[in-house]
This record gives C-alpha cells, sequence and structure tokens, in this order.
C-alpha cells in the first residue's frame, strides 16, 4: 500500500473516483465525437436520426391502427385521437433504450485499443454512448412536442417533467450498458443474444397496442395457474412499462403520470445503475487483459 | 533528496494462460463454470523508486515482462499485489493517436485526444497553435484525419501527446515516429521535458539512447528486477549478460 512517510502520496485506488469526476470534459468530448462523426459527409447530416423513427411509426401505424385496428386511443385530458401519436409517444423512449443497450454492450470490446494503450475511466466509454444517444432522442423529442402542439396537446406546462423523466430513463439505460458491457468481455455471444432478447422486449412491452388490452386479458384468465398473480401483474414486471406509461401520460394525456409508476421508474433507474456502477469499477481493473 | 515522483513497491503482475477459455455461453454452459488455465507470472516482486526529475530507463529482452510492467506503469494493467504510488500528474505514451476519430478534423481530434491524454480544454485551447505547429500538419488541419497520410496522423499525435505536461511521462519506444526530420525535433522536444525537471519513465530497447539519456536505469529479465543502477552501468550488465 502507499507508503506513509511521503507527504500525501496519491494512491490509485484512492485516485479513481476523482479521475471520474475530473472526466466530465473527456466524457463531453467522447459524445461529441459519437454524435458528430456519425453523420460526416452525409447530406442531411442528423436529420438522419429521424429517419428510423419515422419509417417505425409509418409501418406500426399502418398495421396495428389500420389493419388490426387497435382501440382508439384518447387523450384524456388533451383530447387527441391519434394513433401515430400516442405511438410515437411511447416508440421513441424505447428506441432510446434500444441503441442505447445495443451500442453499450458493444463499447468496451469496441474501444479495446483505446482501452489497452491510454488509462482513463472507461465508465466513460458506456457513458459517453448514453449522452450520445440522449442528444439524439432530444432532438426527436422536439420534433414530436412541435407535432404534438400543432395537433392540439397543450404539452409546454410538461416539459419539465418530460426532461427529468428522460434522464431517469437515461440513468436506467446506462446502468443497464454498463452491466453489459461488462458481461460482455467474458461472453462474447452476449451482444448478439442482446438483440434477439430485445425483439422480444419490444413486443411485450404496451408500445403498439395498449396495456388495457392486456387488462382485458388478465381478468377474463384470473389468477394464473391457482394463484393470484395475474398476466398484468406479470406484464409490470417490465421495467420498461413504467417508463413508456409516464411519457404517454405527460406528453399524450398531458397530465400527472400514475405515483406507482413514477416509484416503480426511480427504483428500476437507482437500482441498475447502483448494480452497474459496483459491477463495473469491481471489473474495470482487469478490463485490458480480458479483452 | 526529494520525494520520488514514482514509487514501485513490491509489484506482482499474474497472467491466466487459458487453455480453453469460456468465452461464449455454449462453452460456459458446457464445461460448466471453471475454464481451465495456468498462472504465469510477468512480474515478481519488483521494486524501484524514481526520483523527481529523474530520466529512468527500463530495458530487458523480449519477454522479459518491461512491457507489462509499463502497463502497470501506465495504469493499464492492475498489479496483482504490490503497488505503484505517484506524487504528481501522469501521463502515458504508449501509441500515438489513440482514439482519433477518422471522420473528424485534425482539430477536433486534438481536442478529443488531448482529453483522453487527461488534457483540460482550457489547456489544449492555450496550446492548439504550438500542437498545431510541431505536427507539421497546418495546412490539413481542418481535413478529416482519414485522409492523412499515415505520418501526418502519427506526428498529430505525438505533438498531442508530447503537449500533455504531466509531472511524470511514461513512454513506450514512441520516439521512433515519424521521418528522420521529425526523429530529431521529437527527440530534442523530448530533452526539453527532461531539463523542465519532468520525471520520464523510458522503456527502449535502443540501449544506446537509454545509457546516454537516463540518469538510471533497471533491468528486468523474466519478470524479475536484475538490477537498477546508473544507467551506463547497468546497461553494460546487461550487454555483458547477453554476449556471456
Amino acid at each position: 500500500m502507499a507508503k506513509s512517510d511521503s507527504p500525501q502520496p496519491v494512491s490509485w485506488t484512492r485516485t479513481y473516483f476523482r479521475d471520474v469526476f475530473n472526466s466530465g470534459e473527456l466524457l463531453w468530448n467522447l459524445t461529441q465525437r459519437e454524435v458528430r462523426g456519425k453523420y460526416k459527409r452525409t447530406a442531411l447530416g442528423q436529420l438522419w436520426s429521424l429517419a428510423n423513427p419515422i419509417a417505425a411509426i409509418i409501418v406500426y401505424t399502418f398495421i396495428f391502427s389500420v389493419v388490426f385496428q387497435v382501440p382508439a386511443q384518447v387523450g384524456d385530458p388533451s383530447g387527441l385521437d391519434n394513433y401515430a401519436l400516442w405511438l410515437v409517444c411511447g416508440l421513441l423512449p424505447w428506441l432510446f433504450f434500444q441503441s442505447t443497450i445495443t451500442q453499450g454492450v458493444r463499447s468496451i470490446v469496441d474501444n479495446s485499443s483505446l482501452v489497452q494503450k491510454v488509462y482513463f475511466p472507461r465508465l466513460v466509454l458506456p457513458l459517453s454512448l448514453t449522452g450520445a444517444g440522449v442528444v439524439n432522442w432530444s432532438f426527436e423529442m422536439v420534433v414530436l412536442v412541435i407535432a404534438l402542439s400543432l395537433l392540439g396537446a397543450f404539452v409546454l406546462p410538461w416539459l419539465p417533467m418530460v426532461a427529468l423523466f428522460m434522464l431517469v430513463l437515461a440513468v436506467f439505460a446506462a446502468g443497464l450498458a454498463m452491466i453489459l458491457a461488462i458481461a460482455n468481455v467474458f461472453f462474447r455471444d452476449l451482444a448478439y443474444l442482446l438483440t434477439v432478447i430485445l425483439q422480444f422486449w419490444f413486443y411485450l412491452t404496451p408500445i403498439l397496442y395498449p396495456i388495457s388490452l392486456v387488462d382485458t386479458q388478465s381478468d377474463r384468465w384470473g389468477g394464473l395457474l391457482g394463484t393470484p398473480v395475474t398476466l398484468g401483474d406479470i406484464y409490470r414486471l417490465n421495467p420498461m412499462e413504467p417508463y413508456v406509461s409516464i411519457f404517454r401520460d405527460l406528453l399524450y394525456h398531458n397530465t400527472w403520470p400514475d405515483p406507482a409508476a413514477v416509484i416503480a421508474a426511480l427504483l428500476w433507474a437507482l437500482g441498475t445503475f447502483a448494480l452497474g456502477l459496483f459491477y463495473f469499477t469491481k471489473t474495470e481493473k482487469r478490463l485490458a487483459e480480458l479483452i | 533528496m526529494s520525494d520520488p515522483a514514482v514509487i514501485v513497491d513490491d509489484v506482482s503482475k499474474k497472467f491466466r494462460l487459458y487453455h480453453e477459455r469460456n468465452q461464449t455461453l455454449k462453452s460456459a454452459v458446457m464445461r460448466g463454470k471453471t475454464s481451465r488455465h495456468d498462472e504465469f507470472w510477468a512480474l515478481e516482486n519488483v521494486s524501484f523508486d524514481v526520483a523527481a526529475g529523474q530520466t529512468y530507463g527500463i530495458i530487458g529482452s523480449n519477454g522479459s515482462g518491461k512491457s507489462t510492467l509499463l502497463k502497470c506503469l501506465a495504469k493499464i494493467y492492475w498489479p496483482t499485489s504490490g503497488s505503484i504510488t505517484y506524487n504528481g500528474k501522469m501521463a502515458s505514451l504508449l501509441e500515438v493517436g489513440s482514439g482519433f476519430h477518422l471522420e473528424l478534423s485534425g482539430r477536433e481530434n486534438i481536442y478529443l485526444n488531448g482529453s483522453i491524454l487527461g488534457m483540460s480544454r482550457k489547456e489544449i485551447d492555450s496550446k492548439i497553435e504550438s500542437i498545431i505547429d510541431f505536427s507539421g500538419v497546418e495546412r490539413f488541419i481542418d481535413q478529416p484525419v482519414k485522409n492523412y497520410s499515415s505520418g501526418m496522423y502519427v506526428r498529430l499525435g505525438f505533438s498531442v501527446a508530447i503537449h500533455v505536461q504531466p509531472d511524470i511521462l511514461v513512454v513506450d519506444e514512441v520516439l521512433s515516429v515519424g521521418d528522420e526530420e521529425f526523429q530529431q525535433k521529437s527527440f530534442a522536444k523530448f530533452l526539453d521535458l527532461k531539463k523542465e525537471g519532468k520525471t520520464i519513465i523510458l522503456v527502449s530497447h535502443a540501449l544506446d539512447v537509454v545509457a546516454d539519456i537516463c540518469d538510471r536505469v533497471s533491468w528486468i529479465e523474466k519478470g524479475v528486477l536484475q538490477t537498477s543502477g546508473v544507467g551506463a552501468d547497468v546497461v553494460a550488465a546487461y550487454r555483458a549478460n547477453g554476449e556471456g
């Protein structure tokens, strides 16, 4: 351990968290690298980040609203009645979450040359991807808020709350990205497995359809296998369910979110981030040799 | 004597040599939790102090563990036991141009690479002219670095790294980048740092250079510190051993 005879020896272990706090600028620069480097030399530039959501909206609206005729979702109290907008309010948070963790899972392995050549707190790798995701997502949200306002929603007073919960979801996504990034160093299958899991996860989250349809089914079935646990209960174990419902309440319905959803969202975010931080810092020291 | 800038205290580093590594889920499930591995000690109980302002050389043959030691000093590897203590800001120069983004311009990459190496934005702002000037790529500084020749790329990378101005600089054999003119320029810059009283730890195969510029040298063989002492003496002992 550090020798005590020299004045204030700066030992490696003790400086770790100081390094993390001091690397805010590095974090910002790496985030900019992700954001700016992505659409360099394209004519439309940042507008491309809207291409995916727009394509998804068109396809899903056609299939679920026109073909399958999902029941009309009327905004209460906003009075909106537009499946496409209702969908987007839930879809954008999901797309942010999905892109953050699919890129986050590779953040260490893809930067292996950097990890093996320079010391810096490795935490900035998954965090900068999350940051870049938030930048893109914010851009999409601005477009969404304009569209909502044009179609009659009174969304502006709710924007501070929206921003707050964007931050909460970003914390959840960052925590999960940290865990996945490390786990992927040990098991390279994970990045591929994750894309499969996300397929299931997406369709099991009430984004394309209202959770009321699930509740109807849940009531019909009652307790599953003789237990008091219903399908609806299992559905609500999904951490993305409360986030989607919060963003819909704020943006589409223009009302306060359900307190239970708020508590669940906060607990998921804090729990996942704490676990991620613990796991990441515990393994970080060995990363250069594990890659 | 003042306090040592770097204290390497009883540092050992163990690696696992995997025969069958469970790096996929399938192998983990099929084989159970354990993967088979041998242990290999790349460094064993290495201790030395580097005084502030010293230029310290580390020599040894290939596979001697000197690169492992260097990576421990650069905080890339974490010692299995023992500790390394720094009195001052440490920066390492193991590779130039780490983290350059090919689509970004030279100027943008100076900021990116500089912050990876631990410089603040303000610091880079004040040094940017000097960095660009030293690199000799002024004309192309606002072009994406993917259009750079490999020489321009390493010169820019080296120029950023040499401007970090740490108290302690850990250097691999990167003094041999660029053409001869640039090498002389970077060697001169290196000597400037030495004159400014920076502590420099250098790992090199160029024994003449080591004997010439290093105040003290450690010789490592098979992960064990053989001897530490005045540069020229240790280099002579190492040479004698190699020839004998």
